[in-house]
């Protein structure tokens, strides 16, 4: 069974968080993966991804300020728990393990192959 | 700084652009959309993101742009994580309300345990009363549904206007079945039977061919192999198609072919009929039992097929014997054929044989008769005033039981929300506390429906119980076999939805009064409770009271009618008089030794062979009269001719009004005629002794005999006449008053002597006049019962409500007994209020009850007087009910110790 349950937008999300550290809310995080990734990403599917990870306990979640574009209404800043880097770091060493379980010959076979 | 409109610098440009997309606002109804469907916790970060991500755009490509990606953005949120739950997103916390709303109600329950014993048992008495009459309506409305083509089958009904008087009749002439098939081609199929006695049906003795021993059978009929064909009557052996084809064949019930032929294949077996041993019958098939449901219930079913009963019977347009059935093809309509056949049937043959037999107003009869056709599963309700010989029941009582079981409920669940309401001070704090902790009055609305759901769901489950127990003693009073269909799927899921609609509908008024108290006065303590809603309560309770003296009214004029029949002077002599049935089985010759035999017993007053006898059940005719001469001109006279033998007028105690009674010693009495006064009046006889009247030949009346009911009270006296003859089937005989049981003792054992073969069966005159009016005393029982019932539930209600009010009131009761008030100022302050009401009752209950009750004595041309002395007893009655039911409480009260109510102060 799995530990902790990450997908890879919800991973990209997490990451992004932390990037933007104080400044996580809704519009920044969806411009920062926008820019770095350089993919499309809906108001909707950031929302759903950042209430999943929410309910799972790996982000929380601070009202803001709020100011005059947004008309009136607060931002909703959020922050990885430890919980959250935590699954962060599992999902990252298993990363690793499986790079370094990869026999060096595979690696340069596929390359020599292109 | 100066702003130029024509334009200005770029940056100036920008901080306009800017301000404006501050301005525009994002398409509305997109917003609205989504505000609508968010959940509200994430409704103001989302918007917000929303919007900011929107000015951006506009800023980047445009307004247009800015919108579209806006709805999209709108579209694709509407997704599972954002949308809000659709209860409401208190979701999560209803589940533990509704736990506490029970919980709190049984504690209540528990806690107040006379109240709720009243508050569920009144409840589930009600709701055990409406269970069984719903089984009894649901009973009578499902006879005649088990046809396979039910829907096609209808019964054809010949209706005679007589003068306003509508005269339905089922019989028909033998060939008009087949008439009617051969003209017209909407009909697929005619079937007819005959149970009429005079053909030997209705009752016989049988027995195997290969045994001694008759047994006495009484549902006999003759049938068409083609009624068979109509009804697809289940069959357990036989070819049901073929069954009844050839001649002398007969079909018999699954019980009675055990009865006869026990383990064994009846088929082609053979059976002897009364005693014809020239033509027995054989076994052509086997049916199941007809069910309970069926308005035909026979036991044998005798093949009409190759039967006349005399010669040329089967052709003859004379008389009427044959009850006639029809199937049409799918989708004929049978009104459309109604008119067609009314036209066809007495234009083709009705009027050319009046006009053969010699009757010159054929036309004129003829204008006030047509034909009706009755679908097959509408004649158990709807035959009020069909002459067919069948049990019915009627469409009037499936009504009024149903409105009895309507208020019996009403009363209940008036009972339920008086007593709510009654002992809302005990609650009243309760809701305070409630709304100032910041309960709504939504919720407390739910709370208190919930508990009327649990004392709802129990009520049902106790009437339940209670039905199934008293489900034996209904069945006897409506006398029916009628089961709890336990078995079908519906009943348990039908019985809770039910419980449910009614919890809500008795809790809907205590929940909103209950969650209707101000929380400052409640808390405060100075709200007056109780006597705010007191004009409703007293209103219900009147409407109780109402009830139940029409009840116990409508139970004391059935009683009286009931009495009334019972002790009318009927124009003859029904006591210890007793008569022998079957007694033709012993021969024309020896039954006269067996009377004179039976006049050498001592305690034996006369004997007289005939079948006629005044109570129903035994033997009928009917014939036309006429004075003589007189048959071709003048409207004939109906009326019963009935062959007796010289003792008759003596044994029934009839007295002669004129003339003189038939003489063994005038031989020329065997051409003498007795008539009644109904007969000598309607053919318009003066003088009747000495005039000469014809039927079939000419008669002498020798004597008129005073008006004897010979039907039911229900009939006014028809017209009748007597002749000398034998009808040798049943004997009676009139003892002298002392000691019946020896008389019967001897009278069996001489019959013994006669005929070893056959078991006597002997009868009660009295007895079978009672029993005529059988329908009336299950009336009686079942009125008794239910104002029994109306009653109880009305007293549960009346004897909480009085509790409740010396409760309210248990301090002024301390202060007046201190003052020197006396047990009896007491209970006069505390009754009195209740007294006024059911005097209130009464009188809203009186014209009602006597309106009532006189449209059902219409249905007796005999009557009891309605006097006032039975209204007088009913509100008398039901004034010590209440009188007793409300001083338990109030002589308690007054017989208290006033320390423990002013203690406290």
């Amino acid at each position: 069974m799995k530990k902790y349950q990450l997908g890879e937008f919800e991973e990209v999300v997490m990451l992004t968080v932390g990037v933007l550290y104080d400044n996580a809310y809704g519009v920044s995080i969806k411009k920062e993966i926008e820019e770095r990734l350089s993919r499309n990403v809906s108001v909707g599917a950031l929302q759903t991804a950042l209430r999943r990870l929410e309910d799972k306990g790996y982000l929380k979640s601070r009202d803001g300020e709020a100011t005059e574009e947004r008309a009136g209404r607060p931002k909703k800043y959020f922050q990885i728990t430890a919980l959250g880097k935590r699954a962060m770091e599992y999902t990252k060493t298993t990363r690793e393990e499986l790079w370094n379980s990869i026999p060096k010959v595979a690696l340069n076979l596929k390359f020599a192959s292109i | 700084m100066e702003l130029n409109p024509e334009g200005g610098t770029e940056l100036e440009i920008c901080f306009d652009l800017m301000d404006k997309s501050k301005n525009t606002k994002p398409p509305q109804a997109f917003l609205r959309f989504f505000r609508w469907y968010c959940h509200p916790k994430l409704r103001n970060s989302i918007e917000g993101d929303l919007t900011e991500l929107y000015h951006e755009r506009i800023l980047e490509s445009g307004k247009k742009k800015a919108d579209l990606r806006f709805a999209i953005d709108v579209l694709l949120l509407f997704r599972r994580g954002i949308i809000k739950p659709t209860e409401g997103y208190h979701s999560l916390n209803t589940y533990a309300m509704f736990k506490s709303y029970f919980k709190i109600g049984w504690r209540n329950l528990i806690k107040q345990k006379m109240f709720s014993a009243i508050k569920i048992g009144g409840f589930s008495l009600g709701i055990a009363a409406c269970i069984l009459i719903g089984l009894f309506i649901w009973d009578e409305l499902s006879y005649d549904k088990y046809y396979p083509d039910a829907n096609r089958i209808y019964r054809v009904l010949g209706v005679y206007n007589d003068n306003g008087q509508l005269q339905k009749g089922v019989h028909f002439q033998p060939p008009f079945a087949k008439a009617m098939l051969e003209d017209y081609a909407e009909i697929e199929k005619v079937g007819r039977y005959n149970n009429v006695e005079l053909f030997g049906a209705a009752n016989a003795e049988i027995r195997r061919a290969d045994q001694d021993e008759n047994l006495y059978e009484e549902s006999i009929t003759y049938f068409d192999q083609d009624l068979l064909d109509i009804f697809k009557l289940p069959f357990v052996y036989g070819n049901p198609s073929l069954a009844l084809s050839k001649a002398n064949s007969l079909v018999m019930t699954r019980s009675k072919a055990e009865k006869y032929f026990p383990h064994e294949n009846p088929l082609g077996k053979m059976l002897i009929i009364n005693d014809d041993k020239e033509h027995p019958y054989s076994v052509g098939g086997v049916i199941e039992d007809f069910p309970a449901t069926s308005h035909l219930r026979f036991d044998f079913l005798l093949t009409l097929t190759g039967k006349e009963f005399w010669q040329g019977e089967q052709t003859s347009w004379c008389c009427s014997n044959y009850p006639t059935y029809v199937m049409l093809k799918p989708g004929v309509d049978y009104k459309e054929l109604e008119r067609k056949m009314t036209k066809g049937v007495l234009e083709k043959y009705i009027i050319p044989m009046m006009l053969k037999e010699g009757r010159t107003d054929a036309y004129e009869m003829v204008k006030k008769a047509h034909l009706e056709l009755q679908p097959v599963n509408e004649i158990h309700l709807y035959s009020d005033g069909v002459q067919d010989g069948l049990a019915h029941g009627d469409i009037k009582f499936v009504w009024l039981f149903a409105s009895v079981a309507g208020f019996i409920l009403i009363i209940a669940c008036i009972n339920f929300i008086n007593l709510s309401t009654a002992k809302s001070a005990n609650r009243a704090r309760e809701v305070g506390l409630r709304k100032v902790v910041g309960s709504l009055r939504s919720n407390l609305v739910n709370q208190f429906l919930a508990e009327s759901l649990l004392y709802s769901v129990l009520s049902f489950v106790i009437g339940l119980m209670l039905a199934s127990l008293l489900l034996p003693y209904f069945n006897i009073l409506a006398s029916k076999s009628l089961v709890l269909p336990l078995g079908y799927w519906w009943f348990v899921p039908g019985i809770f939805g039910a419980s449910l609609i009614v919890g809500f509908f008795a809790g809907i008024y205590p929940s909103f009064y209950l969650s209707s108290f101000r929380p400052i006065q409640v808390l405060k303590g100075n709200l007056s409770l109780g006597s705010k809603s007191s004009s409703l309560r007293s209103a219900l309770v009147v409407f109780q009271f109402t009830i139940s003296i029409i009840l116990i009214v409508g139970t004391f004029i059935i009683y009286r009618q009931m009495g009334y029949i019972i002790n009318r002077k009927l124009g003859f002599e029904k006591d210890h008089v007793i008569y022998l049935e079957g007694t033709h089985m012993l021969g024309d010759k020896k039954i006269k030794t067996f009377k004179e035999e039976l006049l050498k017993l001592s305690m034996v007053k006369s004997v007289s062979i005939g079948d006629y006898l005044p109570v129903q059940g035994t033997k009928r005719n009917g014939n036309q009269f006429f004075v003589e001469g007189k048959s071709k001109v003048e409207k004939p006279t109906s009326g019963q001719f009935w062959r007796v033998d010289h003792d008759y007028i003596k044994t029934m105690g009839m007295k002669m009004a004129s003339g003189r009674d038939f003489d063994v010693k005038m031989a020329s009495d065997s051409d003498a005629v007795v008539i009644n006064q109904e007969m000598a009046r309607k053919l318009g006889l003066k003088e009747a002794v000495g005039a000469r009247i014809e039927n079939y030949r000419g008669w002498n009346v020798i004597g008129v005999v005073e008006d004897f009911n010979f039907e039911s009270l229900k009939q006014n006296i028809g017209p009748m006449a007597m002749v000398l003859g034998i009808s040798p089937t049943i004997i009676s005989i009139k003892l002298s008053a002392a000691n019946t049981q020896h008389a019967i003792a001897s009278i069996t054992g001489l019959w013994k002597e006669f005929a070893p073969n056959q078991p006597v069966r002997f009868s009660f005159l009295d007895q079978s006049y009672a029993r005529m009016y059988d329908d009336v005393q299950r009336m009686g029982k079942i009125f008794t019962s239910f104002a029994l019932f109306a009653i109880i539930v009305a007293c549960l209600g009346l004897f909480a409500l009085s509790a409740f009010m010396v409760e309210q009131r248990a301090r002024e009761i301390g202060i007046r007994i201190v003052l020197g008030a006396s047990l009896k100022n007491i209970v006069r302050l505390l009754t009195q209020n209740f007294l006024k009401l059911v005097i209130i009752s009464f009188l809203l209950a009186a014209p009602t009850a006597w309106y009532v009750m006189s449209i059902w004595l219409q249905d007796f041309v005999y009557r009891a007087d309605v006097t006032w002395d039975i209204f007088a007893l009913a509100g008398v009655l039901s004034m010590m009910i209440a009188l007793g039911t409300v001083s338990y409480q109030a002589i308690r009260a007054a017989l208290a110790s006033p320390v423990t109510s002013l203690r406290s102060e």
